[in-house]
């Protein structure tokens, strides 16, 4: 079995910034980490792989230093990876993006799913799992996939959430899942798998060696704008410590809990 | 496989050496840095303590940084941290990895979570609690390997005295053989009362960094002192204070202390 992770490099959630002219996020100098739904696609991955046999590559499109984050998809045991990286492809929204995926999805070839999280936290969006199935033309979609049943017979079976319960559907392969967190518990990556990581080979594509129409990437290519973002306000903080016996400090915190109305 | 006793009061410092965390970037040189403070811990005749995912940040465990880097055990010379943030399958990983390297010493504590790490639950390890912590996990241990390993607990001197004392008792019966104190600067009655009416070695941990209020941030308690810390000052004070007892060096300046404190040992 052929499987596609997509990852995408986002900053830690404590470190995103906004760039007020372009209003889009600052990913200089910020700690940067897999988004955290990704790791359940890439633990389905690998489970497959360890039942179904096949290989796993990690796919994500960004800037050089999204390495970082292949390399430790690499480490937890993933085949082979590809980074897109291209001045084109800067800016693209969710569209883009999708159509720069599935267009390295193609030369990968043979590909029998792609797994992505269910979506990025910086941009919330949850489209880009479906983009890509939409640039495929007719790969089938499930979102918020929180179990893989089986395969058979290139027929795929999967339990989704939905409002107040789950489904189960089956989907032809090739087939792109968008997974939730309840889908697995991701493992922990061992230091043998770091060292292997470490001098990996990852394929670097262009637009150009994935056949994109520079036309449909980036900012130009884009057909939505983001026209105003503002960062959430930070919520005021602090620790106050009470002295005293445990009835004394029960007695005092009940009485700061009753000023600020909060009981 | 029995472990063998070891006199945990021997003056010998144990030496926290934090391993490296999980991360691709300079790999080869922090697993250099941490080959050269084990070894030079281990030569200078201490025992290196490596961490557990300390502060739920994601790093390399012990024995596995020890088997790849080839590193010596030698009998009483290694303590491991172990936490209640792994999954089973790892836990045995773990303790199977460690009774192979002959390390014995394990400190079980409940350790501190993270969205990236899993936790260990009671189903797994056939306990009817709420959740696991440090004396369901040290009761595991003793209920599968036996006496294979010397296990120790957490006394955590901060806490009120009547819930740490009850925990305490509990560590003890799921089967911890020794105790490590919360960091110290000074001495403290609760860990006297406590010492002076058990037979179990008591590890005073001294806290070597100057960064006082670091080890308010981390205990979560407020630690009245003074705006500077003298960390060798404050070890020596306890070392008059606490002469039968074994010492644990958390956050040691392997630049700038070490060499001190190994003359007095």
């Amino acid at each position: 079995m052929k499987i596609v992770v997509c990852i995408k490099q986002v900053p830690g959630v404590s470190s995103v910034k906004i760039d007020p002219e372009t209003k889009r996020l600052i990913r200089d100098g910020v700690i940067s980490v897999i988004n955290p739904f990704d790791y359940y696609a890439l633990e389905e991955a690998l489970r497959l792989r360890e039942l179904h046999g096949g290989s796993v590559t990690v796919l994500s499109m960004g800037p050089q230093k999204a390495e970082q984050s292949i390399r430790e998809a690499l480490a937890f045991g993933a085949d082979n990876a590809v980074l897109l990286c291209d001045k084109h492809f800067a800016g693209s929204d969710t569209w883009g993006t999708s159509y720069v995926l599935a267009l390295a999805v193609r030369k990968i070839g043979d590909v029998d799913l792609v797994l992505c999280g269910k979506q990025a936290i910086d941009g919330d969006t949850a489209q880009v799992g479906p983009g890509i199935a939409a640039h495929m033309k007719d790969w089938p979609h499930a979102a918020g996939v929180s179990a893989i049943n089986g395969i058979e017979d290139h027929m795929l079976s999967v339990n989704r959430m939905i409002d107040g319960g789950y489904d189960e559907c089956l989907l032809t392969l090739p087939a792109v899942l968008s997974v939730i967190k309840e889908i697995n518990e991701p493992r922990v990556a061992r230091l043998k798998g770091w060292l292997k990581a470490e001098h990996s080979l990852i394929d670097i594509w262009d637009a150009d060696q994935i056949g994109a129409d520079v036309n449909l990437l980036g900012l130009n290519g884009s057909p939505t704008r983001v026209v105003k973002t503002t960062p959430p306000k930070s919520r005021d903080r602090k620790t106050t410590f009470f002295d005293g016996s445990e009835a004394e400090s029960a007695g005092k915190l009940l009485y700061e809990l009753r000023i600020i109305s909060a009981i | 496989m029995k472990a063998a006793k070891v006199n945990l009061n021997y003056k010998r410092y144990r030496l926290e050496v934090s391993p490296p965390k999980q991360a691709v970037n300079h790999l080869s040189e922090r697993l250099t840095r941490f080959d050269e403070k084990y070894n030079k811990a281990v030569d200078a005749g201490h025992c290196v303590c490596v961490t557990d995912n300390a502060m739920g940040n994601l790093a390399f465990q012990g024995h596995e940084l020890i088997q790849e880097l080839k590193l010596p055990v030698r009998f009483g010379q290694v303590m491991i941290h172990l936490n209640t943030f792994h999954t089973l399958s790892d836990l045995h990983w773990i303790l199977d990895s460690c009774g192979e390297l002959g390390i014995k010493e394990i400190l079980v504590v409940s350790g501190d979570g993270s969205v990236r790490l899993p936790k260990l639950k009671p189903s797994e390890i056939d306990c009817d609690s709420a959740s696991v912590t440090s004396v369901e996990l040290l009761g595991y241990i003793r209920k599968i390997y036996g006496s294979a390993f010397i296990l120790g607990a957490a006394f955590n001197q901060y806490e009120p005295e009547a819930h740490e004392i009850l925990k305490f008792r509990r560590k003890i019966e799921a089967g911890a053989e020794f105790i490590v104190t919360q960091p110290m600067v000074g001495r403290n009655e609760l860990i006297e009362k406590v010492m002076s009416k058990t037979k179990i070695p008591f590890i005073i941990e001294a806290w070597m960094s100057p960064n006082i209020k670091l080890l308010s941030d981390c205990i979560g308690y407020s630690i009245a002192s003074e705006d500077t810390f003298d960390p060798m000052a404050c070890l020596e004070s306890l070392r008059n204070a606490y002469p039968a007892n074994g010492f644990y060096l958390a956050l040691l300046d392997f630049k700038t202390q070490f060499n001190n404190f190994q003359i007095k040992a």
